[in-house]
């Protein structure tokens, strides 16, 4: 795009996903995280949560399966899908966040930085989402920096 | 554990996750729902001149494990890293880390590592967690 600068502001349509405990047990398993408290209700108890909490990156999986999917994204943002590496993620958890919980996210470029090197430039693309519950508390906010290679 | 278990430059104890496999590459994209084809499918892999990688994600998810290994999830509320290197099917990472900062409102920061076992830094980030004090837990306890 012309100005990669004029992203700054941009916010996405919000959207919605609800919490899902087979969900959680199937991303635990995919990273081999065998931490029982994201298998059983009662070992989640036992360490001080009210049933079993998801991993602390579980939020990529609200993000890609209640948002939008990586193409869909580089065409809202108008950036060439090749040329894009993941540079930074952050996750900060502020509540419990649990099974049949309904998370409302909004998200929005907040910071695009433009560096210039000798192989070539690139845009760093900051982007914040914050997570909403049902009872409209904020409960999370992760944010994204994302590397487009001129 | 306790805030006062843990002193500044304290070394977690190493977790060190079997090696990646192609399959462990799908089940990630399937639960993640992160399909790019560059992380399954091996000849756009080839295309882009890097083979298949790993989902850098992946690769944070054990992070997070390392993390909620050492500190019960429960007491860690931030989590932030830097992708550094491309990671590849075959490559066993190991996530480390140590304590970089206490405060005083019990929260600690740490530093945590994911590696391959060759020593390449793969991704690198830090962590911040509030743990409950024996001192709180002595007044409670002799308030009873």
């Amino acid at each position: 795009m012309s100005n990669v600068k004029e992203l700054i502001g941009l916010e996405y349509e919000p959207y919605s996903f609800e919490i899902e405990k087979g969900k959680i047990k199937e991303l635990a398993a995919a990273i081999g995280d065998d931490n029982p408290i994201y298998q059983s209700k009662e070992a989640a108890q036992e360490a001080g949560f009210d049933d079993v909490p998801i991993p602390l990156t579980f939020l990529q999986v609200v993000d890609t399966w209640g948002g939008y999917s990586f193409d869909e994204k580089m065409k809202i943002l108008k950036l060439n899908p090749v040329k894009i590496l993941h540079g930074e993620q952050e996750y900060e958890h502020l509540l419990d966040i649990y099974p049949g919980d309904v998370l409302t996210v909004n998200s929005k470029v907040i910071d695009v930085k433009v560096k210039k090197g000798a192989s070539g430039g690139m845009d760093l693309i900051k982007t914040e989402n914050r997570y909403k519950n049902q009872r409209g508390e904020l409960a999370a906010i992760s944010r994204n920096t994302t590397v487009h290679r001129h | 554990m306790f805030y006062e278990d843990l002193n500044v430059g304290d070394s977690f104890p190493v977790l060190k996750k079997e090696p990646i496999t192609r399959v462990q590459l799908v089940k990630y994209a399937g639960a993640s729902g992160d399909f790019n084809p560059l992380h399954t499918v091996e000849e756009v892999g080839e295309q882009a001149g890097t083979g298949l990688i790993a989902h850098g994600m992946l690769i944070m998810g054990m992070v997070s494990q390392g993390v909620t290994t050492w500190i019960p999830r429960k007491n860690v509320s931030k989590l932030k890293v830097r992708f550094q290197k491309m990671t590849k099917p075959g490559e066993a990472i190991e996530i480390v880390g140590k304590v970089l900062e206490k405060h005083d409102d019990n929260k600690i920061v740490g530093e945590v590592v994911a590696l391959n076992d060759k020593g390449e830094v793969k991704v690198a980030g830090t962590f911040e967690a509030k743990l409950p004090s024996k001192v709180e837990q002595n007044l409670v306890g002799n308030q009873r």
